[in-house]
């Protein structure tokens, strides 16, 4: 997630971010990862879209999570078409076509690869030194 | 069914517990799909709902001449 706020602080000057909330990785009335028991991270399977919009709000206060984020409907449209169970990264290029296919999390999740595909169409971030002194 | 009773001791002893490889089987195997997407294909489109709880806009609005990093995720 730190990944993701930093890709989204070097790159959305030149790219377009959108974070697609969906059905929970590790509720606690399914497969509770002992992790989130010790941060007090504990909602149960959202049964309807206002806990889903709930729980995606929790996240992004708690985080200041900075990207722009949608919440996929009950009838998990968008995971389904996008196969984005439990985490998954994907870049739309401009003529709509995908231009880089990130692999099924947890194991195959890697920021890094969307940061290079990024990296070699803009070059690297820009130093931050050159926004912040002033 | 002592291959069976290994293979689920084997995979709890790794998973963290028995309890792990119960929930791994029953809840995230079913949810777990590699997907046929492919670079090159057409990006599907589905309707998203804003923080808002209200509004909705789907994922093609936010295609424009710009790439769009779509990132899947929830908070557990």
């Amino acid at each position: 997630m730190d990944h993701l706020a930093e890709l989204y602080r070097d790159y959305s000057d030149r790219a377009d971010f959108l974070a697609v909330y969906i059905r929970e990785a590790h509720p606690l009335d399914e497969w509770q990862m002992k992790s989130n028991v010790d941060q007090g991270v504990c909602y149960p399977q959202p049964q309807s879209l206002a806990q889903r919009v709930a729980i995606a709000n929790d996240f992004t206060s708690r985080f200041q999570f900075p990207l722009p984020m949608g919440v996929d409907e009950m009838n998990d449209a968008a995971n389904r078409a996008y196969a984005g169970w439990p985490e998954r990264i994907y870049i739309i290029d401009e003529a709509g076509k995908i231009a880089y296919r990130g692999g099924l999390g947890p194991f195959n999740y890697r920021p890094e690869e969307a940061r290079g595909w990024l990296q070699s169409r803009f070059g690297p971030a820009r130093p931050a030194s050159a926004l912040n002194f002033r | 069914m002592a291959i069976l009773l290994l293979t689920y001791s084997v995979l709890s002893h790794f998973m963290g517990g028995p309890r792990d490889v119960y929930g791994f089987l029953r809840y995230a195997l079913p949810q777990w799909h590699r997907g046929d997407l492919k670079v090159g294909d057409r990006a599907p489109d589905a309707r998203l709902v804003s923080l808002d709880g209200r509004s909705t806009f789907r994922i093609h609005d936010r295609l424009a001449s710009r790439p769009l990093v779509l990132v899947f995720g929830s908070y557990t």
